[in-house]
């Protein structure tokens, strides 16, 4: 009975010694952490590793509005010229085999 | 083409030139800075591509219960304007959000809707390119679910919680920055006109074309 008690108090003088000397020891450990910043940082003020470059972006964004939207004007007029040029071709063989 | 075609043509090339102008003299976004200018395509985009999904699914509506081919041709050119503007407004809005959100894209309501719908708008015109006959019947209906798409996209940020603002953005916007996005806007507008009437005008014409094949097999 006696060697189990002092077995328990053993094992919860082990338990509770490194929490009771932590207070002391989390000075030295808060003092190597970076500083904590609890606010919004605004994104111009991010360190330039954090940053992105927005100019890249904003070049590929408009760039790739305007070569869609010309590509589609191109590619609509190719094909209505096609058929312009199938229909005009056809039609000046009918008026030939009418006459 | 019609009477209109030609001075809207130089109406619409005149506001794109003058565009930025209005955009490079709209004031920074305080907290996202130049990256914010994307807003300025992608907006107007976004909403030409909704418009033409509605565009597309009425016209439908109409063949479906009218059976006139007019309706028909308009819905297919509709359809492939969907699938422009919403590979801008896909493409445009990673870019921004990027820089904006920290990520390219982001799985919420919104964005995967606006997927959605343009992928009904591609799986439409594979549907007309490749289905054959009765084919425009079967397009004409899933352009219904394109359009039914719409308004599920526009207000779903209202009511999910997402990172992508709400529609209350736009109706709050400062003079400075909500005249370019108007006017970027009304040019898109008219272009979205214009490309309109030049596919319809093309259906038009292969309609006469083939019309003309089968007078001179008769």
């Amino acid at each position: 009975m006696m060697r189990c008690l002092w077995v328990s108090m053993a094992l919860l003088a082990a338990l509770a010694g490194p929490a009771s000397v932590g207070p002391f020891r989390s000075v030295p450990l808060l003092a190597q952490q970076p500083q904590q910043q609890d606010e919004f940082i605004p994104i111009d003020q991010l360190p330039p590793q954090d940053q992105l470059p927005a100019a890249p972006l904003l070049i590929t964004a408009y760039s790739f509005v305007v070569l869609a939207l010309f590509a589609y004007v191109l590619s609509v007029s190719r094909r209505l010229g096609t058929v312009q040029q199938e229909l005009n071709r056809l039609q000046s063989e009918t008026k030939r085999g009418r006459l | 083409m019609p009477k209109w075609f030609v001075p809207v043509a130089v109406i619409c090339g005149l506001m794109f030139a003058v565009s930025p102008l209005l955009i490079a003299n709209a004031p920074y976004e305080s907290t996202m800075g130049l990256v914010q200018k994307i807003f300025y395509v992608h907006l107007p985009s976004a909403l030409i591509f909704l418009i033409a999904a509605i565009v597309c699914g009425v016209a439908s509506v109409r063949f479906l219960f009218g059976g006139n081919p007019r309706h028909d041709r308009l819905a297919w050119a509709a359809a492939e304007l969907v699938v422009l503007f919403g590979i801008i407004t896909l493409v445009t809005g990673p870019l921004w959000a990027r820089k904006a959100w920290g990520v390219w894209w982001q799985w919420d309501v919104r964005l995967t809707a606006s997927l959605m719908g343009w992928m009904v708008a591609v799986a439409y015109l594979l549907l007309r390119r490749y289905g054959g006959p009765g084919s425009d019947k079967l397009a004409a209906g899933l352009a219904l679910f394109g359009m039914a798409n719409v308004p599920f996209i526009y207000i779903s940020v209202n009511y999910w919680r997402t990172i992508h603002p709400t529609t209350n953005v736009l109706p709050t916007l400062p003079v400075s920055m909500g005249l370019p996005v108007w006017f970027t806007f009304a040019t898109f507008f008219l272009l979205f006109l214009l490309l309109l009437r030049m596919r319809v005008r093309l259906e038009e014409q292969r309609a006469r074309l083939d019309a003309l094949y089968l007078s001179m097999d008769a």
